[in-house]
């Protein structure tokens, strides 16, 4: 069996445990849910380390020197700092050298010190693991929530805030429809901002100006749900047509046979199960 | 009459599960038989805007593409990749990705042995793929300022020194184009907010269908070039990008997205039959309380 056969098997019986759902909550169902989550905790892990913290942090801190660059002492206890990583990391020297290989990480051409900063931040926020020291976590979380409110600020205000205000402003020497369409953006910006003036009782004219903003509101979620009708149909289709495409003989009908297994166990999973619901009751 | 109202009253009702086998064999029947359910695709504007703006980028100007898409949304997403590629590379455009989510690696090396083959594109020379970075809008920002400070190798691992293609480019300025496939955070808004508007780059987007909604200001307000909505929004640009390949007389290879077109608009049919009956049922129903029955 090909490795292409193989994973169109798995492709499948994944598909079909999650599609089990629509039965009932069940143990197909459960597995699939787990892979999916531990899996992709995993691959995420290990990408952002071998593609972020290992040669953007260590990287800068440790980088591969030239043979004619410094060599003081400052240096060569710097890199001692790095050895002692590396024998940790290998397991007292007996696993093959990845994460610090020989003399430092290739990429860059000078060490930057700065970076010590986000090291030490990112070990604060796994000291949320020690309860003792846990409070540190907070240092790290204070300077990411920081950081992107100040990163945020400007372009929210120019892209979001100062842009669509500008937008929202009805020209009137375009076109007709232009006119009309723009006239219907203006009333819907400012009656759909009056339903959410809590300051003034909505009574009154404001309160029908409220009303009015309402029904734009309402038409924006009725067009939101359409379009998530949409996208959740569309990605039905895509597993339906994959499941269509595995079913033939060239990846040993693995749609059939799977989805065949799959009814009979939740059968007599149904079966057995109810039998204890039963009990239970009893 | 009343048998007529106790028949919908009973419909509403039914078992959840027979509403799910509805919709599956609604998109199942199209999908084996795509022949009996063939429906026209016609451009809508926001798809003809996208096609008009890469038509008009000229041989040899730098397009960033911008995978923020995976696995579960593929259905949606990667014939937008594929489409446009094959209009990109028919150009013979520099093609420059990036990631912004972890999976986008697998989806942009996929679209790139689809695509790069049939125009005998290589990689280096007329794409580089740099990968996914963690960051978020941080990355965005980073492309935004300095390239090369973020990446120092592509997804190979290749220095970006040995790439010739990455000779001149140093940020976004660089771009003649930015295109988002994106299917949420961070994604289409994040590049407006960071890069193209500050910068005054243009750029256009193919998102998913739930994220239209949020998108749709920026493209009126022409800060994105047109967008790709979904599934249709794909299809759309599959029909326009092969009749142009047609008229040019370059071969023409079909995409995904408009075989899949009849179940999807099946599937709606039966959804929206579905939620008329939902609705007269509720009438019934309420009524039928009032009166206390």
């Amino acid at each position: 069996m090909s490795v292409e056969i193989f994973g169109s098997w798995i492709v499948v019986f994944l598909t079909l445990s999650i599609f089990s759902y629509l039965y009932d909550d069940n143990p197909f169902y459960k597995a699939a849910e787990h892979i999916f989550i531990g899996v992709s905790a995993g691959y995420w892990a290990v990408i952002a380390f071998w593609q972020q913290i290992q040669p953007n942090l260590f990287g800068r801190l440790w980088p591969k020197l030239e043979e004619s660059a410094d060599t003081s002492v400052l240096n060569s206890v710097w890199y001692s700092i790095y050895k002692v990583f590396n024998y940790i990391s290998t397991g007292a020297g007996t696993l093959d050298r990845s994460v610090f290989p020989e003399g430092g990480i290739e990429g860059y051409d000078e060490i930057r010190l700065m970076y010590i900063i986000p090291f030490i931040l990112g070990i604060f926020m796994l000291l949320r693991l020690v309860p003792k020291v846990g409070w540190l976590a907070r240092w790290a979380i204070a300077y990411i929530v920081g950081m992107t409110a100040g990163l945020r600020f400007y372009s929210f205000l120019n892209s979001d805030i100062l842009l669509q205000i500008k937008a929202s402003a009805v020209d009137f020497t375009g076109e007709w429809g232009a006119i009309i369409n723009g006239m219907i953006v203006f009333i819907g910006t400012i009656t759909g901002l009056i339903y959410f003036f809590f300051s003034k009782e909505h009574k009154g004219s404001f309160g029908t100006l409220s009303k009015i903003g309402i029904y734009f509101l309402m038409i924006k979620f009725g067009a939101s749900f359409g379009f998530a009708v949409m996208g959740r149909i569309s990605l039905l289709i895509g597993r339906i047509n994959q499941l269509k495409d595995y079913s033939s003989v060239e990846y040993n009908y693995a749609t059939p046979i799977i989805l065949l297994f799959i009814i009979v166990s939740l059968g007599i999973w149904s079966f057995m199960d109810g039998g204890k619901k039963n009990e239970s009751a009893a | 009459m009343d048998t007529i109202k106790n028949l919908f009253i009973k419909l509403g009702s039914m078992d959840r599960r027979i509403i799910f086998l509805l919709v599956g064999l609604s998109v199942l029947f199209p999908l084996l038989k795509p022949d009996w359910f063939a429906l026209p695709i016609r451009p809508k504007p926001h798809s003809q805007i996208v096609f008009n703006e890469i038509n008009q980028l000229e041989s040899g100007n730098k397009v960033l593409l911008s995978f923020e898409y995976g696995p579960s949304t593929k259905p949606e997403i990667h014939p937008m990749s594929v489409a446009l590629l094959r209009h990109l590379f028919s150009k013979d455009i520099k093609v420059y990705a990036t990631a912004l989510w972890p999976d986008g690696n697998f989806m942009s090396t996929d679209a790139f042995d689809e695509v790069a083959p049939e125009y005998n594109k290589r990689k280096g020379v007329d794409f580089v793929n740099l990968g996914y970075k963690p960051g978020g809008e941080a990355v965005i920002k980073g492309i935004a300022s300095d390239i090369k400070t973020l990446y120092t190798v592509d997804l190979d691992g290749t220095s970006l020194d040995e790439i010739p293609m990455m000779q001149n480019v140093n940020n976004v300025e660089d771009f003649d184009f930015v295109f988002s496939l994106s299917a949420g955070f961070p994604g289409s808004k994040e590049w407006v907010q960071y890069a193209t508007d500050p910068k005054g780059i243009p750029m256009s987007t193919g998102c998913t269908s739930i994220q239209v909604t949020d998108i749709v200001p920026y493209v009126e307000n022409g800060q994105i070039r047109g967008i790709l909505a979904g599934m249709p929004g794909a299809a759309e640009y599959e029909e326009l990008v092969k009749t142009e390949l047609e008229r040019r007389g370059l071969p023409v290879n079909l995409g995904k997205a408009s075989g899949m077109m009849s179940a999807q608009s099946m599937a709606h049919v039966v959804i929206v039959i579905l939620i008329i009956f939902g609705n007269i049922t509720y009438y019934l129903t309420r009524n039928n309380k009032r009166k206390g029955g």
